[in-house]
């Protein structure tokens, strides 16, 4: 599949959001937080991904619980994935290897439901336009990941992973590492974006890499081999 | 916990959170089964040391010294008879002491001296007495072979032998007692008094050996007890923290479900968030038996709670084993903070196998700095940076291999 089968989010028409959870109560709160953005709308919600879709094909981002009557969907969020849909992963679920398998899965974004609040309108809005968005528990799972095959993180790229993890304030990060917030965020989003090599290819993925390209993130030269790796079944820009 | 002024998210009669008194154990030591092993092996092996040096003190006394003076002048080289006896008389009490000591030998030097002693007794005391007890090489000599090798590999026993015996059988060859009973008695002679201190030696590193690894499979089956026995009393802990918690949590979701209590007033809002955040950090304590930084952080966590302070502790990774004097370093200056610390508090713990990153944010306020700056390790493996930025504290600790 290709990196344009995600379908583009027309400008001036609010991003549409399906959720996806076995808990009404919990629909409802991530409805009230989302409906303090406008640029955001609320679709369609249920607990089967299949029946939400069925009803909101045009949705621009899927937010999915992890566990949905007691079983872990990794599975259902790859196939989401690979099939193009851009998946914001929140879950009770916040130990890093559960934050990495989504990741890897091609989960464009991880929330830890504790952290939604403060970081659910972001990681929506910044996944709707394939950017990367992480939060600290993420950052966390990242710079602590154990895996022999982990992406090579530089010295700042780790270090500024851990400062957001610990710190929860890009203004402190800032000020601690004497960079930019701007540079901060750089640094972070350059990670995330390391990952899209890991685990199995998904358009998502891809996607996620091709914006980072585009906006100068990262150059083409720095990530040929997980460009090459990510797009196994198809070109990226 | 009624008692203890400032708690409010525990209703009157719920019991005191019991501080944890867990035992830990930096997991199974593998060294130390080793070591005890070891101890085991030399505490057995001890007995047959002290019959080894006593049976060629004594042999040598006894049996050799006597002949040796008997023959006298008969000897061809009287002198280097009795001289060697001497030596290797030294050498023995030497060898003997070091042995029962457990202090190292120097087993090849000591080892080509009874060799030249050998071939220089065989060669001094003359063809008529080689067979007789004043040739006191053939009785003797193989037990200070033992005493010299002892805890060697049995195949540098066995070369030393075959040398005694190539020197004895070159005398024997030498001296031109070549008729059948002349051989028959120097092969009776290096038979009988070799055989019985090979058999000293491989029993006794076969018993040796036994006892190691007995003792072995003993140290690790306790330490695996401990193990377990810790585990069971983290998972009983935790069974009743849980109780605890869900009780808290139990209150204050009837009390807003009976409309009791307003979602709206602050203060219930904080139940709730502490609530939340104690269940939280109760399930993510994935880990059987808690590393001891771990547990001392999880301590001064629930300590800093009951003073009323919201608290997040999310560790990522697992620390490798830390000498006593880094994990203090590393948790103490942010256990300080903690008790000092107000409303909220994020603990963070990251750790692999070379690096641990402790970190605790919690709001700046106004006010002096609460935690000193502890005097820097003697190796500087810990780091340690406070900082405060007008939004909040932050200390960290953070130690490389």
């Amino acid at each position: 599949m290709d990196a344009d089968a995600l379908a583009p989010v027309t400008p001036g028409r609010p991003v549409g959001v399906a959720i996806v959870d076995d808990h009404p109560v919990v629909i409802d709160g991530v409805r009230a937080w989302l409906a303090t953005e406008p640029r955001l709308t609320v679709l369609a919600t249920g607990d089967n991904p299949d029946e939400v879709l069925r009803a909101a094909p045009e949705a621009d981002v899927i937010l999915l619980d992890l566990r949905l009557r007691g079983r872990l969907v990794l599975d259902k969020l790859a196939e989401l994935s690979a099939a193009g849909r851009r998946v914001v992963v929140y879950s009770e679920h916040s130990d890093p290897n559960t934050m990495l398998a989504a990741l890897d899965a091609g989960a464009v974004a991880f929330l830890a439901k504790h952290e939604g609040r403060e970081h659910c309108v972001a990681t929506v809005l910044d996944a709707a336009s394939d950017r990367p968005y992480v939060a600290p528990a993420l950052a966390g799972a990242m710079v602590g990941d154990p895996r022999p095959d982990r992406p090579v993180l530089s010295d700042k790229e780790r270090e500024a992973l851990l400062l957001w993890f610990q710190s929860m304030s890009k203004a402190s990060v800032a000020r601690r590492m004497r960079i930019s917030e701007h540079t901060v965020k750089q640094y972070v989003d350059r990670a995330r974006i390391k990952y899209t090599r890991a685990g199995r290819p998904a358009a998502t993925k891809a996607a996620l890499l091709a914006r980072a390209i585009e906006d100068g993130l990262v150059r083409p030269e720095e990530i040929g081999i997980y460009r090459s790796r990510a797009a196994t079944d198809q070109p990226t820009p | 916990m009624s008692a203890e002024p400032g708690t409010t998210f525990l209703s009157p009669g719920t019991r005191a959170v019991p501080l944890p008194t867990l035992r830990v154990t930096d997991g199974i030591d593998e060294g130390g089964v080793v070591r005890a092993a070891a101890a085991v092996a030399r505490t057995s092996d001890r007995g047959a040391r002290i019959a080894a040096v006593t049976i060629a003190l004594v042999w040598h006394l006894a049996i050799g010294l006597p002949a040796v003076l008997a023959a006298g002048s008969t000897l061809t080289v009287p002198e280097v008879v009795l001289g060697a006896w001497v030596l290797v008389a030294g050498l023995g009490v030497f060898a003997g002491i070091r042995l029962l000591r457990d202090a190292p030998l120097p087993p090849a030097p000591l080892a080509a001296l009874l060799l030249v002693v050998d071939v220089a007794v065989f060669a001094a005391v003359g063809r008529s007495l080689l067979f007789s007890p004043a040739n006191w090489v053939w009785g003797t000599l193989a037990w200070f072979f033992l005493v010299v090798l002892w805890g060697q590999p049995v195949h540098r026993l066995l070369a030393m032998l075959a040398a005694h015996a190539a020197t004895a059988l070159s005398a024997v060859v030498l001296y031109g007692a070549t008729d059948a009973a002349d051989l028959a008695r120097a092969t009776m002679a290096f038979y009988g008094t070799s055989s019985l201190p090979v058999a000293v030696f491989v029993g006794a590193a076969a018993l040796a050996a036994l006892s190691r690894e007995r003792a072995a499979t003993a140290a690790a089956t306790n330490a695996v007890l401990a193990e377990r026995e810790a585990a069971e009393q983290a998972q009983h802990e935790r069974g009743e923290r849980l109780e605890l918690v869900s009780r808290a949590a139990s209150e204050v979701l009837t009390d807003l479900a009976q409309g009791l209590v307003d979602p709206t007033d602050p203060q219930v809002q904080r139940r709730c968030v502490r609530a939340a955040a104690r269940l939280r950090r109760l399930i993510a304590e994935s880990d059987d038996v808690p590393h001891p930084l771990l547990h001392e952080l999880r301590a001064a966590a629930d300590l800093a709670e009951r003073n009323g302070i919201s608290i997040d502790l999310v560790t990522i990774g697992s620390p490798p084993p830390l000498p006593v004097w880094v994990r203090r370093s590393l948790a103490d200056p942010l256990t300080a903070s903690l008790a000092d610390a107000q409303d909220w508090a994020r603990l963070t713990v990251v750790s692999g196998p070379d690096e641990v990153v402790v970190s605790l944010v919690t709001p700046d306020r106004d006010g002096p700095d609460t935690t000193g700056h502890p005097a820097e390790d003697g190796d500087g493996q810990v780091e340690h940076l406070y900082e405060r930025d007008g939004n909040i504290r932050w200390t960290q600790t953070r130690w490389h291999r």
